[in-house]
Formats: C-alpha cells, structure tokens, sequence
C-alpha cells in the first residue's frame, strides 16, 4: 500500500475549528452482487468543496446515491451537521437539505423548464402543505433559477425535451441550487457542458461554498476537479484510497491511486497475434453518438479488449458494428469463408457469424418470462425448423442440452424460465445464445457484470477456451484487471474518440487510465 | 420431473385452471336449469360462436406481440359489407367475395400495422382510429342500411346435417388449432412472443420487431374479415351495426385465457376457452332469468375475477 493511502482513514479535510462537518460517512458498506463500497469513511466540512474520483465501479456514483436516499447502506451510518441522518427517499434528503444532481438527467421532457424547476416538494413556490401551483410566482422563480446558472435566454414556459443535453444539465444543477439545500451533490455535473459553461458552474459552485454550502463534487475531468475542489478523495474497489488537500495533489497522483499498486498487470503466457489474419475489420465507423471516425481490427483467435470510462462510447461502438445503431458514415467488414462480407444489419451480422452480449442483460438480453431454451434458441431458430418454419422440438431438446452441458449452465431443466436463474447461468445462456449459431465474433460488452466473483472467474475461462477454440472476441470492460487477464490487445476510447492502443505486453494500468482520462481535459 | 406426486397434481390443476372453470360453470347452469344441457343449447352456442372466435385469435397474437387492436369490431362489419356490396351490386359468387372482404380486412391491418410499427405511431391510438374510420365505411358500402343476402351466404353458417355444426363452426375450429400450433412451434411463433417478451433483446437477437407486429396486425385485420363474413352468414345479411364493442369481448376472452396484455404471453386455445366461457355465460344466464343489466355485471366481474387468478398463478411459480 502507498503510503498516502494511510491518510485515507484519518480523513480530516479542512482543519476548521471543531463545528461538525457539514455530512460524515462512517463505516458504509453496500454490496449488490459484489462488494460496491467498503468501510468508507468521509468527512465534508461546510463551505467547502470536495471532489470524489475513481475508476468505473469504484463506488462513487453509489455513494452520492447513498446520500441523498437513492440506496440505503448495509452498514454504516451518516450524519448531518452532527445529527444522525437516515434518508430513505429523495423527498426524505431533500428535507433535510441534501440535493443530488445527476448524471442521468432527472428532468421530464414533456413538462416546461419552470415545472421541472418546481417538482421537488421543497420549491419555494410550493410552500409546504400547498398543492396547487401559484403560476406567476413559479415563472419569477424559474426565471431567477435560470438566470443564475446562465441561462437568461431560456423562457421558462418552454418545453424541457428542446432544450440541448448541456443546457439540461444546467437546468439541473439550477434546480438543485433552488432547493436551497446545504449540502450539494453533483454526480458528473459537466460532462456535456462546454468549457465557459463548465467554468461559469465551477463559480456558482465556488459562491455556493462562499455562503457555507457543502458540495461533493464526482467527476472524470481530474484537472476540474484539481481546480474546482478544495479536498479531493479517491475510491478504488470501494474503498476510500487517499483524502487529501488537493493543493498537494497532482493528476499523476490521482491516476496511480485509481490504478492501484499493481499497476503492472498481470500478463497471461500467450504470444503475439500480429500474424493472424483479420477477422473484422471496422474503418472509419461514425454514429451520431460517436462523431470521430474509429478504425481498428479485429485478428481471428484473438481476444481484444476496449477500455473506456462509463459513457466514452464503448456500448456505443459495439451496437455500432453489430448494426443495432445506425451509422453515419464508415465500412464494418467481416471476413467469411475467405472472402470479405460488408455488414450492414444486425441479421446479416448474425448470419456472418457475429453475436452481441449486451451490457444491461435485464433490457437488451434475456427474455425474463420465458424458459433457458428459448432464450438459447431465439437467435438461431432456422436452426431447429424443418420445412416452412415449423419447429422441432427434439432438435431444439438436443441442441440446448449439448450447449447447456458445454457452458455448465445450471438449471431444473431447459424450460425454467430465465428469471429464475441466476445471473452467472444468464451470462453462459447469453453466450451460449450466440454459440447456438455458430457464432465465430462474439462482442461482449461487460461480459461479467451483475455476477460474483467465482460466476465471472469461470466466465473469464469459459471466453479464453472460446478463444483457443478459434472463435475472436471484442470484449468491453470497466476492470482493466479483467481485461489484463483476458485480452490479447487493447484499445482505449476516451470521450467517443478511440486514443491509443495497447498490445499485450505493454499493459500498465496507469497508461491506460491516463489514455481513458486523455479526452476529458 | 422431480416433483412429488402432490405437487404435480397442483401444477396440473393450476395449468387447466379456465379450462376447469369453463366445466364448472357449465355444470352450474346444468343444475340450475333443466334446459341448459341440451342439444339445442348446444348447437345455438356453438353456432354463435364462430365469429368471436376468431377475432380473438387474431387479438390473442396482437396482445401476445405487445401491441393491441380496438378496430376488429368495425373492421368486422366493414368487410361484412363489402361481401355484401361484391355480391348484391357487382353479383359476385361467394368465394370471390368472401376472398375480397379478408382481403379488406387484412388492408385495414396492413394501415394499422404500417402506421403503428413502422411510422412508431401508438398502436392503441392508430387502431381507435380506425375502429371509427372502418365503421363509417362500413355505413358507406351499405349505405346504412343492412344488405339482404339470404340463403346465398347462409351455407356456411347452417349445420351440417349429421354433424349438427357449421362449416364456419369447424372452419374458427380448425383456426384455433393452426394458430395454437402457429404460436407454439413455428419460427414465427417464437418471434411474436419474443417481441412481446423484450422488444430490444429481440432486436438484438435480428428478429424486426417493427416487421413481426405488422404481420401480426394484418392477420389479425383478415381474421375480423374473415368474421365478418361469418357473421353475414350467421345473419343472412350484412350489417353494418355488426360488431360493436367485439375488440372488447376479444379481449376479454383473450385475458380469460391467460394473454397478458403486457404482451409475451397467451395461448390461442384459452382464448378459445375464454370465448366459450364468455358465451355459455350469457346463454346460461339469460335461460336462468337473469336480466341483461345483472348478466353484464356478472360477465364483468368474472373478467376481473379470471386476472385475479391469473396473477395469483403467476406469482406462485
């Protein structure tokens, strides 16, 4: 362990005269499948901003979740200027004075900007106990909100879904100042902002402060938050690493406390596969979502990994080759049987043997009613169909089985309906879903996610027999220990733009943060 | 298969759960009426049936793919006069103008299925919409008044002698069996369920949703075509009344028979079933003395009643 990190548990920010903090963490923990926050400990001074980094899945979206009553802890407690604080609810935080603004927008895009300003119960033009809507002083009232975050021009009758992503975020964070709140969280407040619009943020944050606000202050952008920020904390793997003054922290030092004391990773015995022939070959591939043309490679047999904070456009890519999205510009091609196929559909990327393991598996995977057999077989029903689409069952029966024993899926049976199972037996069904068809690219986006750690160990070796067996893999992942273990190669997306590529035997987790935090500056 | 002998002795009281409640009602009206178990009852039943019949399969498929489709009632009465008109006007024999008015119904699906997946409109609206625009059609082609047709279209819905039921009885019958084995074991089958289960990961898995709910909905127009020729037979005219408020009975018989209006899950033979127990009801409950208005609360509360069961079911799994 570093030494700084011995700070991390007598985490003292600002040494101001002994007023209790303005909000005090002690102990929480949170698991869902896996362990999310561990024993953290945080104390936030009023009038002072302190900022909260880490990798993905380090824990702090979580823990501004925990805050304002979005989640409970399992253990832990919170206190509130010296009183103990329990929230259970937003309307519960937002009593007590804590506001959250999010990273996915809370608005409502059907209702105006002044009735969105107006929807926590605790607006100042709804006074307590009173229903009913006083227009002419909800329309002051927005107008002042709107004018503060900079906004002067919007009129607050307008319709919230017209308004540009950046100018929602500012909405946002207007409504969560209006609250009048003492303590202010702000999870990602500036991804879509511009940097005037960012900056102009940073000094209402900065007067909010001034008037004794506490604010915690999550964000990729190391050198805002370095700027912004009066204490900084880092989170690795939930747990709380360094606490310190940021005058004494530098971006360099913030990325080797994400990464960790193993920043060299542990690399498998596996030989370089520059001489493989291509598989998949993606050039110059646009979307609305990812407006920088991305060109890279895919070799047969290979496993290559995209590294990429949370929203960097890894998804996106992956939904983009497998033509889930549709693509303003470039060339997907695959190589089949010798000859290059051009992809243009999601049915004929299928049918070029390419399958898509999606990362939320409860909206873009399973079908939750239906049974493991179905699941398995929806891809591929040609398969199991004689003549005129007419399904045999015993095929169906024999097909499952073999992939069921293959995966080592557990299950009573191959009609238990896949809610039932667990999320490990999901994941497997969900490949082998893919292997059903004879899928030879398998593109997997967060392909453990959502299971424990013995589920995602076997996974990990279920991909790497994959592999030995000839198939390619495109995998996505927020651990970069997982794809240190997995991957042949790399590549690293920052902010929808792909920055840098890494082979096998240059993997260092520091590099590769820095190249996921490169765009965010 | 490990189940203990008892708890499968549930499970199979529980998955023919309707199919149990349609014998006990029929054994109820036995007891209570010495008329009820009789041939005429019988054959006046299943001969009124046919028309519903198959507009709730068409609407059972819909609800399963996760759309909906309030116009088949119109639609019914749209294409009863059309066969009217090609036969009265233009003096067409029946095939032909049996073939024409399914076609017309299928067109109305086509606009349905059109507007609702591929223009994103919501279905629910799309097809309200055309719940009015077909029936003012069906007022255009017959011209509000009903059309005589008589015995030319009667054959189909008379008993056939020695068998005591129609042809239009074995025809819905027979729809019931293709659409069960349609949905059960067929490529297509699976992916309307698949649609209604998770349109997304159906995507994801190159199924077209937007392809799979407009040939749903198209069938489902031909089927209320197709009703509306029985239901011409069944009158010996064409009336443009004919129909209203069936998208709601259809549904109700689908819902009786275990459909999920949240789509991804129902069976065409419930729907069957559900169609059955709806009817004997009103039969049953007419030859008892009750009055219309109390026959309508019973039928209501005996929907309600069916989802009650229905979630109880599910929840238990």
């Amino acid at each position: 362990m570093p030494q700084s990190a011995t700070t991390a548990n007598a985490a003292e920010p600002g040494s101001r005269e002994r007023k209790p903090p303005a909000i005090a963490a002690r102990g929480i923990c949170k698991s869902f499948a896996t362990q999310v926050l561990r024993n953290v400990d945080l104390r936030i001074a009023a009038g002072s901003i302190h900022g909260l980094v880490g990798e993905n899945g380090a824990g702090k979206s979580t823990l501004a979740k925990i805050m304002v009553g979005l989640e409970q802890p399992d253990s832990g407690s919170l206190s509130l200027a010296g009183a103990a604080y329990q929230p259970r609810s937003t309307s519960e935080s937002l009593k007590a004075g804590v506001a959250l603004c999010t990273q996915e927008l809370s608005l409502i895009d059907d209702l105006s900007i002044a009735d969105n300003l107006l929807l926590p119960a605790s607006s100042a033009a709804r006074p307590r106990g009173r229903a009913r809507i006083r227009r002419k002083l909800a329309h002051q009232y927005a107008m002042q909100s709107l004018a503060r975050v900079g906004l002067e021009h919007a009129s607050p009758a307008m319709r919230v879904g017209r308004l540009s992503l950046a100018e929602k975020q500012l909405v946002e964070v207007a409504r969560a100042l209006a609250t009048g709140a003492a303590l202010l969280v702000l999870d990602e407040p500036t991804s879509a902002l511009t940097a005037p619009q960012a900056d102009r943020l940073h000094e209402i944050l900065r007067e909010q402060a001034n008037a004794g606000v506490a604010v915690i202050y999550v964000s990729h952008r190391l050198g805002d938050v370095l700027e912004v920020c009066d204490h900084i904390s880092v989170l690795r793997d939930g747990e709380v690493r360094l606490t310190s003054s940021s005058d004494e922290l530098s971006e360099a030092i913030l990325i080797r406390e994400m990464a960790g004391v193993d920043a060299d990773l542990e690399a498998s015995e596996r030989n370089a596969v520059a001489a493989l022939p291509v598989h998949l070959s993606v050039q110059e591939l646009r979307t609305a979502e990812l407006p920088h043309p991305i060109s890279f490679e895919c070799r047969w047999g290979e496993i290559l990994g995209i590294a990429g904070l949370a929203g960097s456009g890894r998804t996106e890519l992956l939904r983009a080759i497998f033509g889930l999205d549709k693509r303003l510009g470039g060339v997907v091609r695959l190589h089949v049987d010798g000859t290059w196929v051009e992809l243009h559909s999601t049915r004929q990327a299928i049918r070029g043997g390419v399958g898509l393991v999606a990362e939320d598996r409860a909206s873009d995977g399973v079908f939750r009613d239906q049974g493991l057999a179905f699941n398995v077989t929806v891809a591929g029903l040609r398969r199991i169909a004689g003549r005129v689409g007419r399904l045999i069952r015993s095929r169906e029966t024999s097909a499952v089985g073999a992939l069921v024993r293959e995966l080592r899926v557990k299950s009573d049976g191959i009609d238990q309906p896949m809610r039932t199972l667990s999320g490990g037996n999901q994941q497997r069904a969900m490949l082998g879903r893919w292997l059903h068809c004879d899928a030879k690219l398998l593109l997997l986006d967060e392909p453990t996610r959502g299971v424990d750690v013995a589920a995602k160990l076997a996974i990990h070796e279920e991909l790497v027999r994959l592999r030995d067996a000839g198939r390619s893999i495109v995998a996505v992942s927020s651990e970069l220990d997982e794809l240190a273990s997995l991957c042949d190669r790399i590549i690293v997306l920052s902010n929808r733009k792909l920055v840098r590529e890494f082979q096998r035997s240059e993997l260092h987790q520091e590099d590769i943060l820095a190249a996921a935090f490169s765009e965010y500056a | 298969m490990t189940a203990k002998p008892t708890a499968r002795i549930v499970r199979l009281f529980e998955d023919n759960l309707i199919f149990l409640s349609l014998i006990g009602i029929v054994a109820f009206f036995g007891l209570a009426s010495d008329r009820f178990l009789s041939l005429t009852t019988l054959s006046t039943l299943l001969n009124q049936l046919p028309a519903l019949t198959v507009v709730a399969i068409g609407m059972t498929l819909v609800l399963i793919s996760g759309a909906i489709d309030l116009s088949v009632g119109s639609v019914l009465a749209l294409c009863a006069g059309v066969v009217g008109g090609c036969m009265t006007l233009f003096g067409m024999p029946l095939p032909l103008a049996a073939g024409i008015g399914i076609l017309a119904g299928a067109l109305a699906g086509l606009a349905n299925g059109s507007l609702g997946a591929y223009l994103r409109l919501p279905i629910f609206i799309v097809t309200l919409g055309m719940l009015e625009v077909a029936r003012g059609l069906a007022y255009l082609v017959t011209d509000s008044q009903t059309v005589y047709l008589g015995a030319r279209v009667q054959s189909f819905a008379v008993p056939i002698w020695g068998i005591g039921v129609s042809a239009s009885f074995l025809t819905a019958l027979a729809l019931v069996i293709a659409f069960e084995y349609l949905l059960r074991s067929t490529v297509f089958g699976r992916q309307i369920v698949a649609v209604g289960s998770n349109e997304s990961a159906a995507e994801v898995s190159g199924i077209d949703p937007k392809r799979v709910r407009c040939t749903v909905l198209v069938i489902s127009g031909a089927l209320a075509g197709l009703g509306g020729l029985m239901n011409a037979s069944y009158l010996g005219s064409a009336d443009p009344n004919a129909g209203v408020g069936m998208e709601l009975s259809a549904i109700a018989a689908a819902v009786i028979g275990g459909t999920s209006l949240m789509g991804g899950r129902g069976s065409v033979v419930g729907a069957f079933i559900g169609v059955l127990i709806v009817s004997v009801l009103q039969i049953g409950l007419a030859q008892i003395g009750i009055t219309e208005p109390t026959k309508r609360v019973i039928t209501g509360a005996v929907i309600i009643l069916a989802v009650i069961l229905d979630r109880w079911r599910a929840d238990s799994r």
